[in-house]
């Protein structure tokens, strides 16, 4: 059963300091999928994901144009429309880095704070939410007793999972990952990697590897990227069924 | 070669370090030797009672209350006004600024970290005369005026920390919050600002300690030798560093020369409760917005 349609990119071109980074890019990536996006360092694997978000934004001398769009709640948003505000679509499109990024402060404040950045207040309703987003990546029963401590002091790949649970926490329809796994032992790897496959049943995941192996475990497609150009078509590595 | 070069450069940071301390070491001493012997409770308050100097039943005529009042009261009212302008001048400059502009406000903030004091008190001077001319003649020179000057004197300080704390955040941890949703002001407040608050104290105890021993800037401006609490921020008063420079230059015995070192001891005194304060209400600050 062929999986509707959650980002379309049209004639996509990104520029930075006007020199073209991203060319022509159309292509369309399914919902509740795992998308990989390959390819050598430099290339815009990390540009593009940043696009999905408009996190690009926040960087100097960058522009873009073509037409992005993703299916937000049940409608097509053009993601760049200025109506919609960048801080709403990022609730949305949650975003996890290459490196380990806990906030520096606790535990349980880095995975309430887009709570409070989206004023949700209620000390129930965040203390409910924290306990959600850290037993789906499970981490709760490691860190319950400890959720005031400093969220840097966990391991490396407690703090992924931690900054999974983050990006989580506001139920977002889209996770870009960008070499989630990179800095982590095979071990934390593994449970990375166990987490993004429960989770394409509530998300849409785009992630960003290396690992030809990783991608062959989980992805659902593969893009490769080349020089700014996405060059190869789409390759299923599982059917829909699978999912 | 080469590890002739390492060990001599430990040895020399060692030499530096031990230099240093043995230097204040010898600083503080001297001031126990020549004016410990003043530290009592006469050397504060004279003849009068403490209590009753303290609920400001009577005034204290020789002692050294009315100065380390117009002392903490000069301390506080500068960094009141240079903390929250100095503050959100750092913001701009770190976060809304760049290109030519923030090149020029770099230039202009460089320039008045290098002004001498004695300018700065000649210019609180010179605004004091113009509003005495062109608006009262109650106007004279006063705390206020020294307030603004020593708020200007250390504003570059409070500036430069702030910027600087701000620029050197981690890129990564910059972009964590726009990522999570957080608006520009969002990020600054709740992320940056708390996470640069070590180094914005560092800057305001610098910038404390530089208003506390200024001495140029209030004998121009207000500071006197003999004016009893102020009754007002509009009126003159007495200050610690403005006594030490006036005992040092006009004292008529031994007796009063030592009264001097005595003041110098009780300015080192208030200046380390200041910095212990500050460190507490960091480490407070930090605990509260980060951790609870």
């Amino acid at each position: 059963m062929e999986s509707p349609i959650k980002i379309s990119t049209q004639a996509l071109c990104f520029y930075y300091h006007q020199q073209q980074v991203l060319h022509d890019i159309s292509l369309q990536l399914p919902t509740n999928r795992i998308t990989a996006i390959t390819g050598p360092s430099g290339s815009g694997k990390s540009t593009f994901l940043m696009i999905l978000n408009r996190l690009w934004e926040e960087i100097e001398g960058c522009s873009i144009s073509g037409k992005v769009t993703v299916e937000l709640d049940g409608r097509l948003q053009d993601i760049n429309n200025k109506a919609l505000p960048a801080r709403v679509l990022r609730r949305k499109v949650g975003m996890v880095f290459q490196q380990p990024n806990p906030l520096p402060m606790s535990i349980f404040k880095n995975i309430s704070f887009p709570l409070r950045l989206a004023h949700i207040s209620d000390k129930n309703q965040t203390g409910h939410a924290v306990e959600n987003a850290l037993r789906q990546v499970h981490l709760w029963d490691e860190v319950k007793d400890r959720l005031n401590d400093d969220g840097r002091r966990l391991s490396g790949g407690q703090q992924q999972r931690l900054c999974l649970a983050r990006a989580l926490v506001l139920k977002p329809e889209v996770l870009l990952l960008d070499e989630p796994t990179s800095s982590l032992d095979p071990e934390a790897s593994a449970a990375i990697e166990e987490l993004l496959l429960a989770l394409k049943a509530q998300c849409t995941l785009i992630m960003v590897s290396h690992y030809q192996d990783q991608i062959q475990r989980i992805a659902d497609l593969r893009f490769e990227v080349r020089e700014g150009r996405f060059i190869s078509p789409h390759t299923e590595y599982k059917s829909a069924s699978d999912v | 070669m080469r590890r002739f070069i390492e060990s001599s450069i430990t040895v020399f940071s060692w030499a530096a370090g031990l230099l240093l301390t043995l230097a204040l070491l010898t600083l503080v001493g001297y001031l126990l030797k020549k004016g410990g012997s003043t530290l009592d409770v006469s050397l504060i308050f004279g003849d009068t009672a403490p209590l009753d100097a303290l609920m400001l039943r009577r005034q204290v005529f020789d002692g050294l209350f009315p100065a380390i009042i117009g002392t903490l009261l000069l301390i506080t009212g500068s960094m009141l006004i240079a903390i929250p302008v100095g503050i959100a001048a750092g913001i701009y400059m770190a976060e809304y600024c760049s290109g030519r502009i923030k090149s020029f406000f770099s230039l202009l903030f460089d320039i008045l970290a290098g002004v001498p004091s004695i300018v700065v008190g000649l210019a609180g001077l010179s605004l004091t005369i113009f509003l005495h001319r062109y608006f009262s003649t109650q106007i004279t020179t006063s705390l206020l005026i020294s307030c603004l000057s020593l708020a200007l004197l250390v504003l570059p300080y409070l500036i430069r920390t702030t910027q600087t704390a701000l620029e050197s955040i981690d890129p990564l941890i910059r972009r964590t919050a726009p990522a999570l949703g957080a608006s520009r002001l969002q990020n600054i407040v709740r992320v940056l600002l708390p996470n640069s608050i070590s180094e914005i104290v560092g800057g305001i105890i610098l910038a404390t300690g530089r208003c506390a021993e200024d001495t140029a800037v209030i004998m121009l401006t207000g500071a006197v030798a003999s004016a009893g609490l102020p009754r007002s921020i509009f009126n003159q008063y007495e200050a610690l560093p403005f006594y030490i420079y006036y005992i040092s230059s006009q004292y008529t015995g031994p007796e009063e020369l030592a009264r001097g070192y005595g003041a110098a001891i009780l300015l080192i005194l208030i200046c380390a409760g200041l910095l212990l304060t500050a460190l507490w209400m960091q480490r407070r600050l930090t605990t509260l917005l980060l951790y609870r």
